[in-house]
């Protein structure tokens, strides 16, 4: 009897052990695991801040104006380029060239009557 | 397996014997399992070397980041990105002279005598060299010099460059701010970097400032286009929404790149809008202007004899552009009259004249988030005659942001608001606005500076649609005690759109030049008014300003195009 309680008590000795030491493995794994996210996320965030500066820099006005004016001919906009709607909407020829209402689709003027709404 | 004790046990114990060898077989075979397990793990750590649990490189940090500091609309103006910097234990190196040869031959610039001196003390810590690429880091780490190590480090980077140079400041190597709104984070607007970080979250929020970067390049631009153009020696601007108090851009040229490594800055690179006191001349007068209407001294129809001098004891003040005949309160505004602004001046007389530039400030140093700010220099006795100088702004020296917040508060209805280079709403400003002059004075002076944008002096500021108003001043500078008759600075406020005030511009120009275009003028009207018309072209569409065309306008509009069809 004392033999077979022995036994039990030394079988479960070596069980909790496996389980105790599986277990501690298991947490520095998963710890492992948390410090290389960890790591990977201050690594991300930090590329983040470069590529944030690095895209601050690159589209900083000046460059961006000189970029305009040298590939897209583009110079200031002067006061008499802005219109408004109103403006525009005016300027639109009371018969439209092309009927295109009568075929039953204006996408374009289905937008601006929207915004004159408005 | 040693044999067990019990072998010296009688022979007749023989079964007794055979149980404990049991046992012992037991015990052994557990023994054998342990050591197993041990070589399995030693073998499998051996074959398959486990991840160095290094701590993570750049995330354990031990202080909170310092804010970045970002404009109005979001963009950045300054971060901090991580940087490794090189460092020794000199205790610890054991071959000084080859670790000075394998370091000068990895990097370059690191000087021989400077190294032997910092490596043969007796200290435990020296720099070797402060923010490294990370291919140096990785050369010199790889030398495997003992002793020799890196930190990483955090470094400011400026991604704007110079645009933010006077407004956005910089800091040292330890990352203290020395100038500029950095200077501002860690003296002064301490509790304002506090209230940004979020300790928890291990990150601190941006402090955004009131700056367009946009707005700010626009000026930069175009006031080293005219400093060039005038052969100035320097030159700056403001500008401001005058219904908050807020600084959309602040410009001092010349500048400077905070990214830059070596810091040490002229005397012309200091803060002309801030830091340093002009006499802006005849933009003063607009306060006499001001007084006069508050007081009840001068109505807009009010006259005034400027047919000869003005002479007080000995001295003569005179008109630079001398009409010599009794002018009304607007045209003395419009054609500047010296004469006719004293006059108005002394009518309020001299006490009043001092209460009301108490009452707007121009007594006190103004002092923003800018560190960098200096006291007005006024008239040291207050005679007669001090107050018929003063009244166009003559012997009264101010920084030039403390003249653009004076003239937005008589611009805006009469509130006058500490201007502000972090954001602010309109509430908040009015909530700590004082008033200093009535809202019908303000509509006065409105109209005076719409007036002298239509046909007064700054007419090349009014760019047509934008509706702008302004007043002029070019003030003989001093050199050695004395004004000088060749050494002037053309300086210009206005304001646009001028049926509802929003925005004021300042733009000063230091000591420009005659040239053939101003057919020999050096006066603002020539050189500071055409560049804020410039400027304001170029920023009213970015600041949301919708044109409106009068009818004369229209014509004006269509004129210039006929011109430039010609010319084509």
């Amino acid at each position: 009897m004392h033999k077979f309680l022995n036994f039990i008590l030394v079988m479960t000795l070596l069980a909790s052990g496996f389980v105790l030491y599986s277990l501690e493995h298991e947490t520095r794994g998963l710890e492992r695991e948390i410090s290389k996210h960890e790591r990977a996320i201050a690594e991300e965030t930090e590329n983040m801040r470069l590529l944030n500066a690095e895209w601050s820099s690159l589209t900083r006005p000046d460059r961006l104006r000189a970029l305009a004016e040298q590939h897209l001919g583009l110079s200031t906009l002067k006061a008499s380029q802005i219109v408004t709607l109103e403006e525009i909407a005016s300027k639109v020829p009371a018969e439209p060239v092309m009927k295109l209402e009568a075929e039953g689709s204006d996408p374009i003027g289905a937008i601006i009557d929207k915004m004159q709404v408005q | 397996m040693t044999e067990p004790a019990t072998d010296r046990l009688p022979e007749d114990e023989a079964p007794r014997r055979l149980a404990g060898q049991n046992r012992i077989r037991l015990i052994a075979i557990c023994f054998g399992f342990a050591f197993l397990a041990i070589a399995g793990q030693l073998t499998r750590l051996t074959i398959f070397p486990m991840m160095e649990e290094a701590a993570p490189r750049i995330a354990a940090e031990d202080r909170l980041p310092r804010p970045d500091i970002i404009d109005r609309n979001g963009v950045l103006l300054a971060t901090d990105v991580a940087v490794a910097s090189l460092y020794a234990d000199p205790s610890k190196i054991i071959d000084i002279d080859e670790a000075i040869e394998l370091l000068t031959a990895t990097v370059p610039d690191l000087d021989a005598r400077e190294l032997r001196h910092k490596l043969t003390t007796s200290k435990r810590f020296a720099w070797l060299k402060r923010q490294v690429s990370p291919e140096e880091r990785d050369a010199v780490y790889n030398l495997g010099i003992p002793g020799v190590s890196y930190v990483n480090e955090r470094r400011r980077v400026y991604p704007q460059g110079r645009l933010g140079s006077h407004v956005v400041g910089y800091v040292d190597l330890d990352t203290k701010g020395i100038a500029g709104i950095e200077k501002f984070l860690d003296g002064q607007g301490a509790l304002y970097t506090a209230s940004l970080a979020e300790p928890a979250e291990r990150r601190t929020q941006p402090a955004q400032m009131s700056i367009d970067i946009r707005v700010q390049a626009a000026m930069i631009d175009e006031i080293s286009k005219a400093i060039t153009k005038f052969s100035a020696i320097g030159g700056g601007g403001i500008v401001m929404d005058i219904t908050t108090g807020e600084v959309l851009s602040l410009v001092s040229l010349p500048d400077f790149n905070p990214n830059q490594e070596n810091k040490n800055f002229t005397k012309e690179q200091q803060n002309r809008m801030t830091s340093g006191v002009y006499e802006l001349g005849s933009v003063i007068k607009a306060v006499t202007f001001a007084m006069a209407f508050d007081y009840g001294t001068a109505s807009l129809e009010s006259l005034y004899d400027a047919r000869f001098p003005l002479v007080i004891g000995s001295a003569r003040i005179n008109d630079f552009h001398a009409e010599r005949r009794v002018l009304s309160v607007p045209e003395v505004f419009t054609h500047s009259s010296n004469i006719g602004t004293a006059k108005m001046a002394l009518d309020v007389g001299l006490e009043r004249h001092q209460e009301f530039l108490k009452r707007v400030g121009l007594f006190d140093r103004l002092q923003t988030e800018l560190p960098e700010s200096a006291r007005p220099l006024l008239p040291k006795r207050w005679s007669r005659l001090a107050t018929a100088t003063a009244a166009f702004g003559h012997g009264f020296a101010v920084q030039p942001l403390q003249g653009a917040a004076v003239v937005a508060g008589l611009l805006n209805g009469g509130h006058m608001m500490t201007p502000t280079l972090l954001k602010r709403s309109g509430e908040e400003a009015m909530a700590m606005a004082q008033t200093i002059v009535k809202p019908d004075t303000s509509e006065k002076m409105r109209y005076l500076f719409r007036l002298n944008g239509i046909e007064g002096s700054a007419s090349k500021a009014d760019v047509i649609g934008y509706r702008v108003g302004g007043k002029t001043g070019t003030a003989e500078k001093v050199v050695n005690g004395r004004y000088s008759k060749d050494k002037r600075l053309a300086s210009f406020i206005g304001a646009f759109p001028m049926d509802a005030p929003r925005y004021l511009i300042l733009v000063m120009l230091d000591e420009p030049k005659a040239t053939p275009e101003t057919f020999g003028f050096a006066t603002s009207g020539w050189n500071a008014v055409p560049t804020a018309g410039l400027i304001i072209e170029r920023i009213a569409p970015m600041l949301g300003v919708a044109p409106v065309f009068t009818p004369e306008d229209l014509d004006k509009l269509a004129k210039l195009e006929a011109k430039a069809k010609k010319r084509n």
